[in-house]
């Protein structure tokens, strides 16, 4: 009888947990990190697809193959529709706000030719890649012409330079710089007057050691029709709040693919010990297309195999992971940018002509905040929040290694041990050992010599009592 | 008590191995069952290190852990040398014996046990800067074994120094040899059975 009630009693609990509908927000996708060993782990997703816009619903007729999308400081979104040549700007609402078609060069009206990049800076100036033209192009806030920069002219450029620039960015004191296709010296960089100034951060020449020794044993002739070994050229570029500048690589062997420059060109990002920012650890790696940086050294890179947004902290360890190519709401056919703004995401997609939004959930804003204070090094107040995120995953490797040093500020060593070592931080963990070693041996050191001086003692003396009589013994064998 | 005599033989020849190793070849004092045991002692060393070793210099993925490896990566090596060793010195005038040899290279294991216990020991107390002692000490237990190594061989085959390093060497080559031939042993006989289940199953089928 009571087997046959408690049966009935998880049948219906388990027909009542069937019968429940997903929860309303599920996404199209699945949210995940990457542990220590290097797998990947399930985590709750971070940010939820919310809405998403193309261009007939934005009132403007479709987009033709969007390349660029910015999101300016008052929240106001930009899209650059390359195929139309234009520039639609729209609300916080998303209503269209207005569209800049063309613009007044001088006497002739002009237009973009199949622009790539926009960048709007904080005073409101709209800088174009207007790549087809060779040309960069400044407008101020409402679309009006202010003036054009033309190809970088300097000795060092050969005669047959091709300039197609295809990616801006503006830092605070106006300087410019530009990713050019094709061109494997670095960024291009514009004093504020638009006159060049020179290269900047150039990649490192990969090569294969395999392809380095076929080259060095076949012929010259066989050697001219190889691939040369030339750095890689960028492919995107932000700048975050400092003015350092953050740039992509398409390259899927490299170990690198972002890189932070300082102002002399050198890269100065942060590396992960375990796991590089390299996006999946599969066989088929992730080519970064767009970086966005947000702040606090956090910044989201946009991968097109998968179509994937990775977002990284600081220290280069991954945050979480949203998006997938697809077809629904919350999935792309052909990422091209990703921006952020507040609590959202955006991502552009250039196939589908479509902006999607997506909005942070509850894990992914104790994850933003809890890294914001954990970077900003209020390791106690972090703690707080790891906790709470350690709740809802309690895979989330990050969340302990916070804890961990939370707990070594406060001088809790043995648990700060424990939870460094769940988190896999073996620098801090052996820093917690050691101050933790220390205390014990304050504590107990007078109990372990006291204990080893009176077991040295003992054996002493017990030698001494077990070996005399042996000795006499012997004497007086000798004597006798 | 013979067992504690032994013991302290095996320590003798870690301590002192032109002497030991003499007296193991000449007065028959090597057991074959000591240096099982202390073949046996050090895969449980191995496998309790793999798994206690102190945290900062454990690298080891929890999950990945498995004692069967020791089998792969101690009991399968030591077979293999003595093997080896045995097969290569009967054509170089070695004077060895097959037993005298799985002896000799048994009793080498010593330092390895010896090191390794305190070594785990300590490295659960060390931080990551200390951790250079721990490989320090590591890195000595492999010499002094491959030094007993050298001097058991030479002992056990009354070579010269320079035609035992010859043989060490040759010998590593001939465990390279064995693994490959017992690979493409194992390989042949998986096709013929793949084989003769195809040409069952043709018959079966028709039949």
């Amino acid at each position: 009888m009571r087997i046959k009630s408690s049966i009935l009693v998880l049948v219906s609990v388990l027909l009542l947990v069937s019968l429940c509908p997903r929860p309303a927000g599920a996404a199209p996708y699945e949210g995940y990190t990457y542990s220590y060993w290097g797998g990947a782990v399930q985590s709750p997703i971070a940010y939820l697809p919310s809405r998403a816009i193309t261009g007939l619903e934005a009132g403007t007729g479709a987009w033709n193959a969007p390349g660029d999308l910015f999101v300016s400081a008052e929240g106001l979104l930009y899209v650059l529709d390359s195929g139309n040549g234009r520039i639609v700007v729209l609300d916080k609402e998303w209503n269209t706000l207005r569209v800049i078609e063309g613009f007044q060069n001088g006497e002739k009206k002009d237009s973009f030719n199949n622009p790539e990049g926009l960048f709007v800076t904080d005073g409101g100036r709209i800088y174009v890649a207007d790549t087809e033209n060779g040309r960069l192009v400044e407008l101020d806030g409402t679309g009006t012409f202010v003036r054009e920069i033309g190809p970088p002219k300097a000795d060092v450029i050969g005669a047959g330079f091709e300039y197609f620039p295809r990616k801006v960015i503006v830092d605070k004191a106006g300087r410019i710089y530009v990713v050019g296709r094709g061109v494997y010296e670095g960024l291009i960089e514009f004093d504020s007057d638009g006159q060049f100034t020179g290269f900047m951060g150039t990649n490192k020449v990969q090569f294969d050691p395999v392809d380095l020794f076929w080259k060095s044993v076949s012929t010259k002739e066989q050697r001219e029709k190889m691939v040369q070994f030339i750095p890689l050229e960028f492919n995107n570029t932000d700048v975050d709040e400092d003015g350092f500048i953050y740039t992509t690589t398409v390259d899927k062997k490299t170990f690198s693919p972002v890189k932070r420059l300082n102002p002399s060109g050198i890269d100065v990002l942060r590396l992960s010990k375990e796991i590089p920012p390299i996006g999946d650890l599969s066989r088929d790696r992730s080519a970064f297309i767009d970086i966005d940086v947000t702040g606090n050294g956090v910044y989201r890179v946009l991968d097109s195999t998968r179509g994937r947004v990775f977002t990284y902290n600081e220290d280069g360890k991954l945050l979480y992971v949203i998006g997938q190519l697809g077809s629904q709401l919350g999935t792309f056919k052909n990422p091209a940018a990703v921006e952020s703004y507040e609590n959202a995401i955006y991502v552009l997609d250039r196939d589908l002509g479509r902006i999607t939004e997506f909005t942070v959930t509850q894990f992914g804003s104790m994850v933003n905040e809890a890294n914001t204070l954990y970077s900003s090094g209020k390791h106690d107040e972090a703690a707080k929040l790891w906790r709470e995120v350690l709740k809802l995953d309690a895979n989330y490797e990050m969340a302990y290694v916070g804890i961990g040093k939370s707990l070594l500020r406060q001088g809790e060593y043995k648990e700060a041990m424990t939870y460094l070592k769940l988190g896999n931080d073996r620098e801090y963990y052996s820093k917690a050992l050691g101050k933790y070693r220390r205390e014990y041996m304050r504590d107990y050191f007078s109990l372990y010599m006291t204990g080893i001086i009176a077991v040295l003692l003992g054996g002493y003396v017990i030698v001494r009592l077990v070996k005399r009589p042996r000795k006499e013994g012997r004497v007086q064998d000798a004597v006798s | 008590m013979p067992f504690l005599k032994d013991i302290k033989y095996s320590l003798h020849v870690a301590m002192h191995p032109f002497d030991g190793f003499w007296d193991l070849k000449y007065e028959n004092k090597g057991k074959l069952r000591m240096a099982l045991g202390i073949l046996m002692a050090l895969t449980l060393t191995m496998i309790v290190k793999r798994q206690y070793v102190g945290y900062v210099v454990n690298y080891n993925h929890p999950l990945a852990l498995n004692s069967i490896n020791e089998l792969k990566y101690i009991i399968f090596p030591f077979l293999l040398w003595c093997l080896a060793n045995w097969s290569l010195t009967t054509l170089m005038d070695g004077e060895g014996k097959f037993s005298e040899i799985v002896i000799t290279t048994g009793y080498t294991l010593l330092p390895l046990i010896l090191i390794n216990i305190p070594n785990i020991l300590l490295s659960n107390v060390i931080t990551l800067r200390e951790a250079s002692f721990y490989h320090l000490l590591d890195a000595l237990a492999t010499l002094w074994f491959v030094w007993l190594l050298f001097i058991g061989t030479m002992t056990v085959h009354q070579y010269t120094v320079l035609k035992t390093i010859t043989t060490m060497l040759l010998t590593l080559a001939v465990v390279g040899i064995i693994i490959f031939l017992g690979l493409l042993f194992f390989n042949l006989i998986q096709q013929i059975v793949s084989f003769v289940y195809t040409v069952y199953q043709e018959l079966s089928l028709r039949g």
